[in-house]
């Protein structure tokens, strides 16, 4: 049994879910059938529609999300499907609790992979390292768990048949961690995972207000708000916006950057992007050494303009 | 209290990258403390300025990851703990490894950064935390000691958002950018820290991963620069122009 | 096996700060504070944090003792991020060493204890308007009155003039004595009767003060004399000989960022279907940019292994601060000229090099004064 672990949001799988059943079903010279766990509560909805992809599906009421708890459910699923390889979706949350999987299992880790496969009785994997700029492949033999690149892998259709359903009691681990607080972001408009134009403003636009063009831009070409690392500290959007290496990656068909330098954490985000296109006023800003289209101008006199042309475009 | 930040040294992010037989060669590269691993760092001296203390940084790699230790010790940490290996290891066999020594140092917490530059993984940190059966905090940006080092109130973010946590110690804590703003080590601190203790310990670990192969595919663009500061206008039109009818993504 | 070309692991670590230091905190800035023709007292205010500053002050006062060599790696670092930014410190040291070598240990105290406390510069104030070279030529005159000197003159091309705490004034006590009758006079800031003016309009170096000193019946402290009455122009002379190496390690800074910047522009720049960097033409001034630096280097560190093992070393010096200035000279050209018509603009970073190195060809003795120097010491034998 190949086990994978399905993400949900408390009522549909998520898209990473069935790209990793995708993942999982390609594993098919390692182990024939592939079981799902769905961890959680309230899984009841949920798993109607699981159970629809997997051959075997176990249910784990653990509550809220923790790692600990989501690593310990996992592990009772990997145990009880005797399964030798696990998937997961590569999301921040899912990386955090793999690793505690693996070491559990003793298993090797291959982390965010863009492709996975076979050869022989080993696992192999393609990922992206050195801040995304180099693709290396790696094998293990197994156990193995791996997570997938989100957006990379087409998503699962249902079997046609209905797989078992068992509900698992998880040992909890005493939690040491105590939520106090949490700030979830409303997501508006085009999500950044998914969009295929990406429009991202740095701190070089001065104030939070001038991101209203941002949007408006974004809006107008169909596509999502990205931030950079500074705007977010600085208060002026959201986590959730932020893309590089210390938060989203992304993939569009075009990232258009606006004042933005372009350091190589950031570049580390977006450089698989189809095409970039920037706007700096320093001509020696790095972000120009990997855009297609790059103008040279002022930010603020530039955007106006580019709103302008694109309801041109619109019309 | 004892803070522990376990660091690793890469490839400057600045530099180019080689890759010679399938490989990245390092040959020439200037290898610096990785800047994810650098906050931790200026935390635990931070932390140990506050609080009081030893700030202590652990190192699992080659000899060469001495220099990372004494940038570290010259930032203001008090001593180091080398663990030796030529092996390229895995962040789980790496947690394997790093287990025994860390719960013997017996520390209030440890950091490590939320992913390093160049094997990109996010996992050494939460690997740790499953080695030493303690909880982890994962992108931590703020930090403060409660109940004599019995807690720590911790934010950190999400993948949506961000969450303050209460933690009860000892813990791991990985970290992201934003949790401070690492010092230089000084001119001082690079005489003091000469002298100061870095224990080394071969270590002998099988990985549990093999890299079969590293390339470079770097995307040639078209690098098409258009002057935007005597016409803002008409050079706004002209990037529309070209991404609509040129590159048809919009 | 005598000759060791390594750095050690702790020199290794001063180099790499100061080259971190100089691209983050330096070469951010330099192009707006060689614009404002301003002096970046925030930047000054880091180097005295993280150490960098007055440096060669010994422990005993405070300081951290660094060598000629620790030095010349800190110089190359910090210039290459802005030669007109590490004149500052370098013009500090410069004021530092005649009391190094001739002040008294009381003297030390004193003067290098208000260097220490705070971010605070030193400066030495040698050239006059009517003399710069035939320095035994100086005017300022010093007249002895009871337990103080009376200064009366006017100094210029001051770095650090207005800015520091003190100056090192060189003046005559008997303008017919010529250099035998040369005083060492430490004059600090706020002394009445003194005053800075800045001078404005650089062709280059423009971050760095540079000031004309008026000295108008201002009253020294005879305590604040180096030396003895007459080893003014020795303590002036064995100065330069020292500080002219910090100048050379400065050259080299200034052209390895031409090559850099050089080196960049050529692998993106493309002409005639192909990135310049292909063309020969190109790779030969590449080529002789590296053959400057390299060697430049190499002959600057040995002026600085004999500055530090006591050897003779003056003409090591001139050569060092002569050899590298005139390389540096040429490869900021080549720079440009590898640039195209964007090298003659300062939006791109390479004219300001040309600028700012130009300088080190003139002060600090210039390099005809450095090939006399030289000459003597072939003809001396």
């Amino acid at each position: 049994m190949i086990l994978v672990v399905l993400e949900h949001d408390g009522q549909r799988l998520r898209k990473g879910a069935l790209e990793a059943i995708t993942r999982a079903r390609q594993l098919n010279a390692i182990a024939g059938s592939v079981a799902g766990v769905l961890i959680g509560e309230n899984l009841a909805a949920v798993a109607e529609e699981a159970k629809r992809y997997v051959q075997a599906l176990y249910l784990a009421e653990v509550g809220p999300y923790t790692a600990e708890g989501w690593a310990a459910a996992a592990y009772a699923a990997q145990q009880k499907a005797g399964a030798q390889v696990v998937v997961a979706t590569g999301s921040r949350q899912g990386r955090s609790w793999t690793p505690r999987l693996a070491y559990r299992m003793g298993a090797a880790l291959l982390e965010d992979t863009l492709e996975t496969g076979t050869d022989g009785a080993k696992v192999i994997a393609t990922r992206y390292s050195f801040l995304n700029r180099v693709t290396e492949k790696q094998s293990a033999a197994l156990p193995v768990v791996f997570t997938v690149k989100p957006n990379t892998t087409p998503l699962a259709e249902p079997l046609g048949s209905e797989g078992t359903v068992e509900t698992l009691s998880v040992e909890l681990p005493a939690v040491g961690v105590e939520v106090m607080e949490r700030v979830v972001e409303q997501k508006k408009g085009v999500s950044l995972a998914e969009a295929t134009i990406v429009v991202t403003g740095g701190r070089g636009l001065g104030s939070p207000q001038a991101f209203a063009q941002v949007e408006e831009l974004a809006d107008l070409l169909g596509g999502a708000v990205g931030a950079t690392r500074a705007v977010v500290d600085a208060g002026w959007r959201p986590y959730g916006e932020q893309v590089g290496q210390t938060g989203k990656t992304v993939q569009p068909n075009v990232y258009i950057a606006l004042a933005v330098s372009g350091a190589v954490q950031h570049q580390a985000g977006m450089n698989k992007s189809k095409y970039i296109a920037a706007v700096n006023k320093d001509p020696e800003a790095p972000i120009f050494k990997v855009a297609d289209y790059g103008v040279v101008g002022d930010v603020h006199q530039v955007l106006p303009a580019l709103i302008e042309a694109a309801k041109k475009l619109k019309d | 209290m004892k803070f522990i930040a376990v660091i690793r040294q890469v490839p400057d992010n600045e530099a180019k990258l080689r890759i010679e037989g399938g490989r990245v060669n390092y040959e020439g590269a200037t290898l610096i403390l990785d800047q994810m691993d650098e906050w931790g760092v200026e935390e635990v001296i931070r932390l140990k300025e506050q609080y009081g203390g030893e700030a202590v940084i652990v190192a699992l790699g080659p000899e060469r990851f001495e220099e990372a230790i004494r940038t570290a010790l010259a930032m203001g940490a008090d001593r180091g703990v080398h663990l030796v290996t030529e092996a390229s290891l895995d962040p789980i066999t790496q947690a394997q490894a790093l287990a025994d020594t860390l719960r013997d140092e017996a520390p209030t917490l440890v950091f490590t950064g939320g992913q390093q530059s160049d094997w990109d993984s996010q996992a050494l940190g939460p690997a740790i935390a499953e080695a030493l059966g303690w909880p982890v905090v994962t992108w931590t940006t703020s930090l403060e000691l409660e109940g004599q080092g019995a807690y720590a109130k911790a934010k950190h973010d999400l993948d949506e958002g961000a969450e303050v946590v209460r933690v009860a110690l000892p813990a791991v804590f990985t970290t992201q950018q934003g949790l401070n703003e690492p010092r230089y080590p000084t001119l001082p601190g690079i005489m003091k820290a000469k002298k100061k203790e870095i224990r080394k310990v071969p270590i002998a670990f099988e990985g549990k991963v093999e890299t079969l192969e590293q390339t470079i595919q770097e995307r040639r663009r078209l690098n098409k620069v258009i002057d935007g500061t005597k016409d803002p206008v008409a050079a706004a039109d002209e990037l529309v122009r070209l991404l609509h009818e040129e590159a048809k993504v919009i | 096996m005598a000759i060791d070309f390594s750095l050690t692991d702790e020199q290794k670590q001063l180099q790499a700060l100061a080259r971190r230091f100089a691209r983050e905190q330096i070469a951010p800035v330099a192009g707006e504070y060689d614009r404002k023709e301003e002096v970046p007292w925030p930047v000054i205010e880091k180097l005295f944090e993280v150490g960098l500053l007055n440096a060669i002050i010994p422990e005993e006062y405070g300081g951290l003792g660094l060598s000629m060599l620790e030095e010349v790696i800190i110089g190359e670092e910090l210039a290459w991020g802005c030669m007109g930014i590490y004149t500052i410190p370098m013009a500090s040291d410069l004021g530092i060493t005649p009391v190094l070598l001739a002040g008294s240990h009381e003297q030390k105290s004193r003067f290098f204890g208000q260097l220490t406390e705070k971010p605070a510069l030193a400066a030495f104030a040698l050239s006059e308007p009517g003399n710069g070279s035939d320095a035994a030529a100086l005017r300022t005159r010093a007249v002895r009155d009871g337990d103080h000197y009376i200064l009366n003159g006017t100094k210029t091309w001051i770095s650090n003039g207005g800015e520091a705490e003190w100056v090192v004034v060189f003046a005559t006590v008997n303008p017919e004595a010529r250099h035998k009758g040369v005083v060492a006079l430490v004059v600090e800031k706020g002394t009445p009767g003194f005053k800075a003016n800045k001078l404005h309009g650089k062709m280059g170096q423009r971050a760095s003060g540079t000031y004309e000193l008026v000295f108008e019946d201002v009253r020294v402290p005879a305590a604040n004399l180096l030396g003895a009455e007459g080893d003014g122009f020795k303590i002036a002379m064995n100065t330069l000989d020292k500080t002219r190496i910090p100048v050379a390690a400065g050259s080299v800074g200034v052209a390895r960022r031409a090559l850099d910047e050089a080196t960049k522009y050529a692998r993106e720049r493309e002409a005639f279907g192909k990135p310049i960097a292909e063309f020969q033409a190109i790779q030969f001034k590449l080529a002789e940019m590296l053959m400057g630096i390299e060697t430049a280097r190499a002959y600057t560190y040995y002026a600085a292994w004999l500055t530090d093992r006591g050897l003779p070393q003056a003409h090591a010096a001139a050569i060092a601060k002569a050899y590298a200035s005139e390389m540096a000279f040429a490869a900021a050209n080549q720079a440009i000229q590898i640039h195209g018509g964007y090298g003659y603009m300062h939006e791109y970073p390479v004219e300001k090099l040309l600028r700012d190195v130009k300088l080190n060809q003139i002060y600090e003795g210039t390099n005809e004064i450095q090939r006399l120097i030289i000459a003597r010491h072939i003809l001396k034998g």
